[in-house]
């Protein structure tokens, strides 16, 4: 038995990423699930313990993105999914900030409440092929317009994979515009703290109750564990064997899959 | 600096070394160094840290020229430099224009400049793309892909960002960085924030090389100015070492301070992109700072020159 399955003590509920754990991104229909992953979600809902989806996908909106994790035939609802957009929506309406946007065609009407005239602001998502050099230079040139430039990023990936391959991640152009204008982004999404803890809100948890369970080594199992979470990695999406090298995080424990990891999970609790 | 006291023997000035172990060196300094470098020639001249000069590197824009016109008095002191006995190369940060593209602007300026004397951070990404034997990606502006004629790109192993708006596009950005992350080298002409456009600023190739080395979790080699590299390499072939080169420029940290750092002396000129105070941004400060290029018999108080004396 896995190291990790007799320390879950205490274990009340599991977050899940799902880019890379529930299914890979791309191409026609939107994806492909990963083989016993929709089964996985069905025996985690079914077991009582508490389930919340924590995702940084900014490609589309959350009830889109959902509409499509359901015709892939995963049982999901929006309200049990965490995402970056609607929290920077918060943000912005809470400082008064005007964004202008550089994300994916997808996520603008996550948005159109907001004031986006006389921008004071960067918001920077995945935006894939949005990323044109013309693009990050007018969001460029808003920074370097502002006295005070802000730049809130949904997120601080480096790369996701797509059923054709591994794709640059917002946090790439986080960076780019970071050095360009010698500024610091404000992130909105794992791994930051708040974004794991409004998750946690949402069930009722405390973080030591928790499991993470994701594909990506610093954003999903670091983030998850400086919030005082457990945390898994799964060996599919972007995982790469050098992850398990990583010099600064270590998960609590290594799965194949998403079914592996629940099958271990549930079969512990039950003793 | 390393002393060597043979050549101190055949030294004819004990000046030199009076102005050179002054700490307050500065403008009394060009008094000491003018002559050698631009009146007399160099035969047994020393310099500072009793050095002999052999070679001397001159930035071109905003040094040479700015822009499509020459730098008042420059092409003088030129003519006057090619007095001496030392070898000249011309280095430049260059991201767009290829060595050919660089002499025809010079020349029609009236510089007298041979090709093969221009070295640019086009032409160190060449050289390091031949040492290392690999097949570059080539993100650099098509004027520059002339400096890489010959070299193969074909299956590419390796990665060169210049200033390339047109291939900074996504799928571009994505090719490049998944050669990276399957082990292909990746070289930066420089790193450059931004530069000023028309129609205003607009992104360099450095936010694009930060966002690259952050995606794949490893380090560019910078060729351009400032690095260390650029300056050995610039004098690469002409058996000079950088304790017998000179460096003049108008930009204080990437030409004086990058060939400073690289063992050499740095001058730097009061023209192009110089600020006010600029000479106070690196330590140690400019072993020596010009108003121009050509104003150096201004500062060594000798009139004897002609052409450029409207200029002091």
């Amino acid at each position: 038995m896995a190291e990790w399955a007799a320390r879950l003590a205490g274990v009340r509920a599991v977050v899940l990423d799902i880019s890379g754990v529930l299914y890979d991104s791309g191409g026609e229909g939107g994806g492909v699930p990963i083989p016993g992953s929709r089964e996985a979600v069905r025996k985690l809902k079914a077991s009582g313990l508490k389930l919340r989806f924590c995702t940084n996908e900014t490609q589309a909106t959350r009830e889109k993105f959902v509409e499509k994790l359901q015709r892939l035939g995963f049982d999901i609802l929006v309200s049990e999914v965490t995402a970056p957009a609607p929290a920077a929506c918060r943000i912005l309406k809470e400082r008064n900030l005007r964004p202008h946007l550089l994300v994916h065609d997808g996520l603008v009407p996550e948005f159109d409440q907001l004031d986006k005239g006389n921008p004071n602001c960067v918001v920077l998502g995945e935006a894939a092929d949005n990323f044109s050099y013309q693009n990050l230079n007018e969001a460029f040139r808003v920074l370097i317009g502002l006295e005070n430039p802000i730049l809130l990023s949904l997120g601080r990936g480096r790369y996701y994979k797509e059923t054709d391959g591994l794709k640059l991640d917002v946090g790439v152009y986080m960076k780019a515009l970071e050095y360009a204008c010698d500024i610091q982004a404000e992130v909105v999404g794992k791994p930051s703290k708040m974004f794991f803890q409004s998750a946690l809100a949402e069930m009722g948890v405390e973080p030591q109750q928790a499991i993470m369970i994701g594909d990506d080594i610093v954003n999903d199992v670091g983030g998850a564990q400086q919030c005082g979470m457990r945390a898994l990695q799964v060996r599919t999406g972007k995982y790469r064997p050098c992850d398990e090298q990583h010099p600064e995080v270590t998960p609590d424990g290594y799965v194949n899959n998403l079914a592996e990891a629940v099958d271990i999970i549930l079969k512990q609790l039950d003793k | 600096m390393g002393h060597d006291s043979r050549k101190e023997k055949q030294a004819p000035e004990g000046a030199t070394h009076k102005a050179v172990e002054d700490p307050t060196l500065g403008g009394r300094g060009c008094s000491v160094l003018a002559p050698p470098l631009f009146r007399r020639g160099l035969t047994g001249a020393r310099m500072a840290a009793r050095r002999v000069l052999k070679a001397v590197l001159v930035d071109l824009s905003g040094t040479l020229h700015i822009e499509d016109s020459a730098v008042p008095g420059a092409q003088e002191a030129l003519k006057r430099l090619r007095g001496a006995p030392v070898t000249i190369r011309f280095v430049t940060n260059t991201t767009k224009e290829c060595k050919r593209d660089l002499l025809g602007r010079l020349q029609k300026l009236g510089f007298d400049i041979a090709e093969d004397e221009i070295f640019t951070s086009l032409t160190a990404a060449r050289s390091l793309l031949e040492q290392k034997q690999v097949r570059p990606l080539l993100l650099v502006d098509d004027n520059a892909l002339h400096d890489f004629k010959g070299i193969a790109t074909n299956d590419p192993n390796a990665v060169v960002v210049g200033l390339a708006p047109e291939h900074f596009n996504y799928q571009m950005m994505t090719q490049a960085f998944r050669l990276i992350l399957d082990g292909a080298p990746l070289i930066a002409i420089h790193k450059a924030r931004y530069y000023k456009r028309k129609d205003g600023l607009a992104l360099g190739p450095g936010p694009f090389v930060t966002g690259l080395e952050y995606a794949t979790d490893s380090k560019a080699t910078v060729v351009g100015k400032p690095e260390r590299t650029f300056f050995l390499e610039a004098l690469r072939g002409t058996g000079c070492t950088p304790e017998e080169t000179v460096m003049i420029g108008d930009d204080c940290r990437d030409d004086v301070g990058g060939a400073q750092n690289a063992g050499m002396l740095g001058i730097l000129v009061k023209t192009g992109k110089y600020r006010p105070e600029d000479e106070s941004k690196i330590s140690p400060r400019p072993y020596l700072t010009y108003e121009a290029l050509s104003k150096e018999k201004q500062v060594s108080g000798n009139h004897r020159f002609k052409g450029s004396s409207e200029m002091c």
